[in-house]
């Protein structure tokens, strides 16, 4: 049965038990995946799935249930659920269904071109990815990892306030990790691309940078523990805002759990520090211009010069805040109930250049990658202590490789303490959210080592 | 759960293009999430997460697929697709499922669906009221609550025919702690292989004030010092070292290509004498435990590493291959949108022969680690970090004052052998295991255990 046939049995069923308005959320994707070995195929995944979210208001009361199994078998388990689960609900916050916004962006983020692009052309990229890297230098000694997949995904909104909004969009990933070994050391490297335009995906030039990244660190040591100006390199920096990106949702800020409450207007950044939220990048991960309360999403400064302007709000928060809703209503897939994210999210371009502001450092490191964030950074405190590596830099100049050392402090301190940033911009791993900063040079943080 | 007649015909189109083996998983599984957030509900979800997962491997080569369109039209129509990535000459495998039965050791008294939820409801009212009430500094208090009841089928071409179901059931317990200008959390999940009796069993009220607790003590702690030092790490979630540096070095999924820096190690020392460890995925009841696995195979006890030499890899079917081993019983994955690898269930360091007041008093200056928060690890290079939720500085063999913002690294390798006590009081902690095969639930354990030097990184130089 279609989807829009089924909403309406869906929503007809509902009213009969007491509903008062109501939304369904279909979200459906197909998934393609290899992953190589030794120059052949290793495995091969595919899949074309969906699942069915409903929420409805009942007593003023939103209620949420979700289902996989999308057919009219599944109407009266939703519904009874979704009634059963509004009646607990206590926070007498208004979570409202939303008729929709007077104007939506038009932004293409479905490429027919890259839907077009071969199973046979996918997997040999990949294949030519892993011979590349091994011919590049002796020292590869083997690929730890390597995947390319790709999205379509399709999200649809309709409810009985006469919204019905449907987005199309795909995406391509390349994961790449390799081991490098010298006759005394050995070290792994890892590259990822997104994007939708497949001629983006330049092997040579994929490989040449996993395979210097790698050979590089070979030798690395830790550095005696101290203070050191830190060139946190734009990847390791987008990294690190990532996991902090909670504080500036007003949801966290209204509960009690953001450091940015009462901060609106206040210097929280360095004057050289401008984030912005930006869903309409045609070429980025999370563009959307809708977002999954059907409100129009649209361009955001979040801090400007250092002075925090606006959190990111949904219907609820904004509400309950008095401001106009910012677009960042976000559920996870269809089996989250409703909360806030970003979308391409990023600290602005400084204008600086990358070995410019190596050059500029007397004594320091260039932290090129962090690792445990999920473990050794609170976003709430802010505080973190993580395991790092990168290079150590005297009168301008690299001097060696560093690895086993930690890097701490906390985040609130190190955005106020920027003193240049790169004009490099690049993105992290993608979450929910698509996260980027250029390299930040830092006055100071605390490294432990020998 | 599906039709055995249409599963035969799955497998007999997923093997039409020279496969040798087809295997069809199925996952039929109901899911409560609740969030009370100062005291008040604030959001509840229930759903039904329902689809198949259709598996060809031919030699090493692996073809995974999966969907929730299940009708049969579409199911044949995806076994049939994934089937092209391979082009060879069918081999005639013969098909005769042998439906397997066995008793469950997890016994389920109290069934999720049967509960209301209301009853859910007042459970994390008591553990939030619990944490609010424990100090004024305490500003915020979050209760998540998850109970999840899945069913699964296992069919493969070998002719295995076997079902599961698993019952979860945990507490999520965050405490904020704030003072003018700072704040600090702490954290506690208890969970179990279990129905609603887990609520009834254990003190959810203690749970909540110990997350309070280690927040209160984590806001008024000094800043860690940052270098080498020995570090006691004490039993239930300390059991994350074990776990990050060495556990998953010794999946096959990292083994098996020879990506783990304990590849072609068994029979080695590699770890001090007193170090034994071991994967159990058999022990009723507990978090990390399952029936059968993802690939139908009974769990069982691992022995890892016995008295420092090391024994045996936790395995699944296809690394198996490659390794010309047999499976473990070890072949996990978070659902049907995942092919299945090797993973850790309940994995330990078994207890020893130490006190913990033994340990304490025997450390003249160090770091004790009484809660640890997560970690990760490069299997290839044995290099893991780990966050210490709460700390202690150890002066002169006592528990000195709580420090905060450490973590520690170091590598596998080089750890397991610096373990030079182990205590008697062996305890499990439940974490959520995020690798190849998606998100699991896995049990961490040890006793405590003390290493005689471990990188410790703070905030403050010494």
């Amino acid at each position: 049965m279609e989807i829009r046939d089924l909403k309406e049995k869906i929503f007809e069923a509902g009213k009969e038990i007491g509903f008062e308005d109501m939304e369904i959320n279909y979200i459906s994707n197909k998934k393609f995946n290899c992953k190589v070995f030794d120059n052949s195929i290793d495995s091969y995944n595919i899949s074309v799935e969906g699942g069915l979210s409903f929420r409805g208001v009942f007593n003023n009361k939103m209620g949420y249930s979700y289902t996989e199994k999308v057919d009219e078998t599944s109407i009266e388990l939703l519904l009874k659920k979704a009634k059963e689960n509004a009646q607990v609900i206590e926070n007498d916050d208004i979570e409202e269904i939303f008729p929709g916004s007077p104007v939506y962006e038009k932004v293409d983020i479905f490429s027919q071109e890259f839907a077009e692009v071969s199973i046979e052309e996918k997997m040999q990229l990949l294949i030519n990815l892993s011979q590349k890297v091994k011919m590049l230098d002796k020292r590869v000694d083997k690929v730890l990892f390597n995947l390319y997949e790709d999205h379509e995904s399709t999200r649809m909104i309709f409810n009985t306030k006469g919204l019905s909004k449907v987005e199309k969009g795909n995406i391509g990933i390349i994961y790449f990790s390799l081991l490098v070994k010298d006759s005394k050391d050995s070290k792994s490297s890892d590259i990822l691309k997104v994007t939708r335009d497949f001629k983006d995906f330049n092997y040579e030039e994929m490989a040449k940078r996993v395979v210097d990244e790698a050979i590089n660190l070979l030798g690395a040591e830790a550095v005696k523990s101290k203070e050191y100006p830190i060139l946190l390199r734009n990847t390791a920096a987008a990294s690190l805002l990532q996991t902090f990106i909670g504080a500036f949702s007003a949801e966290n800020v209204q509960q009690g759990r953001s450091l940015l409450k009462n901060k609106l207007g206040e210097a929280i950044a360095s004057h050289n520090i401008t984030i912005i939220d930006n869903p309409h990048m045609k070429d980025k991960m999370a563009s959307r211009t809708f977002d999954s309360e059907g409100v129009a999403t649209k361009k955001c400064i979040v801090v400007e010069e250092g002075l925090l302007k606006t959190y990111l709000h949904n219907l609820k928060t904004a509400k309950k805040d008095g401001v106009t809703p910012t677009g960042h209503g976000y559920r996870n897939s269809y089996k989250g109930t409703l909360s806030i994210a970003p979308t391409n999210f990023f600290i602005e371009t400084g204008d600086n250049e990358y070995d410019d502001l190596v050059a500029s450092i007397k004594e320091g490191l260039i932290i090129i990658e962090l690792e445990g964030l999920h473990a050794g950074a609170n976003g709430i405190s802010g505080d973190f202590s993580l395991a790092a590596k990168g290079y150590y830099v005297k009168n301008g100049k690299i001097e060696k490789p560093v690895n086993h050392i930690t890097i701490a402090g906390n985040f609130y301190d190190l955005l106020k303490d920027v003193e240049a940033v790169g004009n490099d911009l690049d993105f992290a791993f993608p979450s929910e959210s698509y996260v980027g900063s250029p390299s930040l040079l830092i006055s100071k943080l605390a490294i432990s080592g020998d | 759960m599906l039709n055995e007649r249409l599963i035969e015909n799955i497998i007999t189109e997923a093997l039409s293009t020279g496969g040798d083996f087809a295997e069809v998983f199925v996952e039929d599984k109901d899911t409560t999430s609740i969030k009370l957030l100062g005291g008040k509900v604030e959001s509840t979800i229930s759903g039904r997460d329902y689809g198949i997962g259709i598996r060809i491997i031919n030699g090493f080569n692996s073809i995974y697929a999966y969907t929730n369109k299940t009708d049969a039209e579409s199911l044949m129509k995806i076994a049939s697709e994934a089937a092209k990535a391979i082009k060879e000459n069918p081999k005639n495998i013969a098909l005769n499922f042998m439906n397997e039965t066995y008793n469950s050791i997890h016994n389920i008294t109290k069934y999720p669906k049967n509960i209301g939820l209301s009853n859910k409801i007042s459970v994390m009212r008591e553990a939030s009221d619990a944490a609010k009430k424990y100090s004024k500094e305490i500003t915020q208090v979050t209760v998540g609550y998850l109970d999840e009841d899945q069913k699964i089928l296992v069919a493969n071409s070998e002719g295995k025919f076997v079902e599961d179901r698993r019952v979860r059931s945990r507490i999520l317990i965050e405490a904020v702690a704030a003072n003018s200008n700072e704040m600090q959390t702490g954290y506690f999940a208890p969970g179990a292989h279990k129905g609603f009796e887990l609520f009834e069993e254990i003190n959810v009220k203690e749970y909540a004030r110990e997350a309070a607790r280690i927040a209160v003590t984590m806001l008024n702690a000094d800043l860690c010092p940052s270098g080498k030092f020995p570090v006691v790490i004490d039993n239930k979630f300390g059991g994350v070292i074990f776990h990050e540096a060495c556990g998953h070095g010794l999946e096959a999924t990292f083994i098996a290509k020879k990506n783990s820096v304990f590849a072609d190690k068994i029979g080695e020392k590699v770890a001090s004498d007193i170090v034994t460890a071991i994967d159990d995925g058999t022990i009723p009841n507990h978090w990390g435990s399952i029936n059968i696995d993802d690939e139908g195979e009974k769990t069982r006890k691992n022995i890892l590493i016995e008295n420092g030499i090391l024994k045996g890899y936790m395995i699944d079917k296809l690394n198996g291959r490659r390794m010309g081993m047999e499976s473990t019983g070890s072949g996990r994955r978070q659902s049907y949108k995942y092919a299945p690898t090797s993973r850790m269930t309940n994995t330990y360091i078994a207890a020893g022969k130490s006190t913990p007041e033994e340990i304490i008093g025997n450390t003249e200056n160090g770091i004790y680690a009484k809660y640890m928060g997560g970690g990760s690890v490069n299997p290839a290079t044995g290099d893991f970090n780990f966050a210490v939720m709460e700390g202690y500085l150890i002066k002169k063999g006592k528990i000195d004052r709580p420090i905060r913002g450490a973590t520690l690294i170091g590598n596998g390798p080089n750890i397991l052998h610096k373990i030079d006590m182990v205590g008697t009081n062996l305890d499990y902690g439940q974490g959520m295991c995020g690798s190849v095969s998606g998100l699991i639930p896995a049990n961490v354990g040890q006793p405590m255990i003390r290493v005689s030097e471990i990188t410790v990184g703070g905030r403050k130089g010494e």
